[in-house]
């Protein structure tokens, strides 16, 4: 009996171990109601939890992993860093589920806000306070208001809910010293401005254009909204039918390209990187990307690499011109369950303005959230594109949001630009 | 006695019987309970799941990519089953005819297995496959066929095979040791006794090894189907940022409509679609391991 007792006892005391361990990190928190900031002021001895999208090796994780301490010298708040890298878009939400302590997070502006929105804290009034750093005035009137207007368009019922960070702009990201070369003395704005320069820098030896797996999708929703429009050409995506006329048209610009020798002979082949690598290598001239593309092959192409960029042009008299382009950051999302959301806010404000925005920058090759910043030379032509912008594209003008989509697109466009499909049997192929 | 050992047996098999049950059993069961409902996030509550009884099913077999991974799949697991049971078994029967250096050869072959496929895939893409400087370009290139260097070994009519190829070479070395243990147990009377008959190499082959390698044969087949079933990382090598439908496999795609794992900023997430490509698979591979019993039965000959 005694036995049998021990016996007992000790599954017993296995089972409550076992079951101790799976739900140790399943802790009661108390919601904010109606995802509201609890009211009272930041505390100095606090833990904020923060999920990051960076890796710690990244420019991005080093200077924020530096800004925690100089943030906790200052205030005396530790933020505990969990560098999560991109597989954060499979650990974040189990841990929110979960019930973890999670106070920051971080990822894509429209990811954030669209697939996490319902964890999120409003922080409209968080932000309407000042800070320190932001001369007595809030903090939305001291960063870029594009992106806030962006971020509160997006958030849960139109409400800010996240604070944008590292803003991007999508465009053609080009080698200038090719365009001195094979004297270009100004960015094409139209189809035949852009002809005109591709032969000029085939004439000087080089490859105008190139592109690979990751972005043709982004190249054809670009040049469809300019044939079309935006409207035109997300109804498109919606409808799941890429069956506009003008799709022939593209297939007929792109296969002149292509006849004409204006896009690189290795685009139908390129996995990603490989294309954005032909421009580091100095072969190729333009390459239509983000304003990330020059921290991204920093340690391949030179030191003094030429950075010019410049909207992609206008295409058709029913499209929209340079004005329309794709603008976006990434942002922090605050917890709305987080005991310290005051504390994580102030970590916010401490990198989005002052120093640790500009050493962001500067670290990352990226662009300032503050509006009194200095943009790196290397984005300079950016800043103006920005400014002009009117019409704001979603991400590949929504050519990425269905997989089938996109998948056509790769096949398609780079049996196009390899000389296996003409315009017609592109268009077709793009209707089935 | 008896009673000592009864409790024994609960004190020893209770703990494993129980992580079984939460870390296999019960993931399992919610799984293909999952694939009935429609769910979005593989960790929302049951509460907010809404049944959708087969509705997931026929949204993955009416979906043009869905079914690119199916045959995709096929092809990897037929064209390449075929040419890695062959090479692997011409490998494992010339390892132990008492060639010399049989244990550099073997490690040698078994090496892709040992480096992380990552590490594989970039060596193939980069310095193999590549038009400009590749392995293949520049032997193309040196043999003085200047059409077929320029191949584009990754473009959307290749890149499978290219994938393929690349994957298979890495699978090799694996299958080799299976069949090299299952060939070292044949005792060497029997090869003696038939090359005193008159039995050449062939005939030794054909009707000595062949037919005392039933089992691994069998093994073999399994090993094969459950490890292609898994087929992931290679296909996220070959088209890394989002799916391509030359290279996409069920499990990448499992992936992408569970994390919402492309580059696009909005992705539609579908977990209970997701659940019903990891019921599929997993009957798939009872229907292969049934298929392989059925066609290769259980005759050995006792050695």
């Amino acid at each position: 009996m005694k036995k049998k007792l021990c016996s007992l006892m000790a599954i017993v005391l296995i089972c409550a171990m076992a079951l101790g361990g799976c739900g140790g990190a399943a802790q009661s928190s108390a919601p904010a109601a109606s995802g509201e900031a609890p009211a009272g002021d930041a505390k100095s001895d606090v833990t904020v939890t923060y999920y990051s999208m960076w890796n710690e090796t990244e420019p991005q994780g080093q200077t924020i992993a530096e800004a925690a301490e100089a943030f906790k010298e200052k205030t005396g708040i530790t933020v505990d860093i969990n560098w999560q890298g991109r597989d954060i878009r499979k650990t974040l939400q189990p841990a929110l589920d979960a019930g973890q302590e999670v106070d920051l997070f971080d990822e894509d502006l429209e990811r954030v806000n669209g697939t996490w929105g319902k964890y999120l804290l409003n922080v409209e009034d968080l932000a309407a306070k000042s800070y320190d750093t932001t001369d007595g005035k809030p903090l939305t009137d001291v960063i870029n208001k594009k992106l806030v207007d962006l971020a509160r368009s997006l958030g849960p019922d139109g409400k800010l809910s996240t604070i944008p960070y590292q803003p991007s702009t999508f465009l053609v990201m080009y080698n200038k010293d090719i365009f001195k070369t094979a004297g270009i003395t100004a960015v094409p704005k139209t189809w035949e401005e852009w002809l005109d320069a591709c032969a000029k820098i085939k004439a000087a030896g080089k490859t105008p254009i190139t592109v690979d797996d990751a972005y043709m999708a982004s190249l054809f929703g670009y040049h469809m909204a300019r044939l079309i429009g935006k409207d035109k050409t997300l109804a498109m995506v919606e409808n799941k039918k890429i069956d506009d006329p003008a799709v022939q048209t593209f297939g007929e610009q792109w296969k002149e390209m292509y006849d004409k020798g204006y896009i690189s002979k290795n685009a139908a082949g390129n996995i990603y990187p490989a294309g954005q690598q032909e421009v580091a290598s100095g072969d190729v001239a333009m390459y239509l990307n983000g304003t990330w593309l020059p921290n991204e092959i920093k340690n391949s192409a030179p030191a003094d690499f030429n950075w010019g960029t410049f909207a992609y042009p206008a295409v058709g008299k029913d499209g929209d011109g340079p004005e329309a382009n794709q603008y976006g950051a990434q942002c922090f999302g605050i917890n709305k369950d987080s005991k310290h959301a005051e504390e994580a806010f102030q970590f916010i404000v401490f990198m989005t303005t002052g120093e640790w925005d500009n050493k962001l920058a500067a670290e990352s090759i990226g662009v300032p959230m503050a509006n009194d910043a200095t943009w790196p030379t290397q984005l300079a032509d950016a800043k103006a594109v920005l400014d002009a912008t009117t019409t704001r594209y979603p991400w590949a003008v929504g050519m990425e949001n269905d997989a089938d989509i996109n998948a056509k697109i790769k096949t398609n466009f780079a049996l196009l630009v390899s000389g296996k499909l003409d315009a017609k049997g592109f268009a077709d192929a793009m209707k089935k | 006695m008896k009673t000592k050992n009864k409790s024994m047996i609960v004190i020893f098999l209770a703990p494993a019987i129980f992580l079984y049950t939460m870390v296999f059993l019960y993931p399992t069961i919610r799984t293909v309970i999952m694939s009935f409902f429609k769910v979005e996030g593989v960790t929302d509550a049951v509460s907010a799941w809404k049944f959708n009884g087969l509705g997931n099913f026929r949204t993955l077999f009416h979906t043009p990519l869905f079914m690119s991974a199916l045959q995709n799949i096929s092809l990897i697991w037929l064209v390449g089953g075929v040419g890695v049971m062959l090479v692997s078994l011409l490998f494992g029967v010339i390892l132990t005819s008492g060639v010399h250096g049989k244990s550099f050869f073997r490690s040698v072959i078994y090496l892709p297995n040992v480096i992380s496929a990552v590490a594989m895939g970039t060596m193939w893409i980069n310095y193999v496959y590549n038009p400009n400087f590749g392995l293949l370009s520049s032997i193309l290139k040196t043999l003085g066929f200047s059409e077929a260097a320029a191949t584009q070994w990754t473009g959307p009519e290749m890149v499978f095979w290219s994938m393929l190829v690349a994957y298979c070479f890495g699978m090799v070395g694996y299958h080799m040791l299976i069949w090299m243990s299952g060939i070292e147990r044949i005792p060497v009377d029997f090869y003696e006794a038939a090359t005193i008959e008159g039995a050449n190499v062939f005939q030794r082959f054909s009707k000595i090894t062949l037919p005392l390698l039933k089992g691994v044969c069998r093994t073999n087949i399994v090993l094969w189907t459950v490890s292609t079933m898994a087929f992931f990382v290679w296909s996220q090598l070959f088209s890394p940022v989002n799916l391509s439908a030359s290279t996409v496999t069920p499990m990448s795609y499992m992936y992408e409509l569970v994390f919402g794992a492309s580059n696009s900023a909005i992705t539609v997430r579908d977990s209970g679609a997701g659940a019903a490509i990891g019921v599929i698979l997993t009957i798939v591979v009872v229907i292969v391991f049934l298929f392989t019993q059925l066609i290769v039965r259980h005759d050995d000959v006792e050695l």
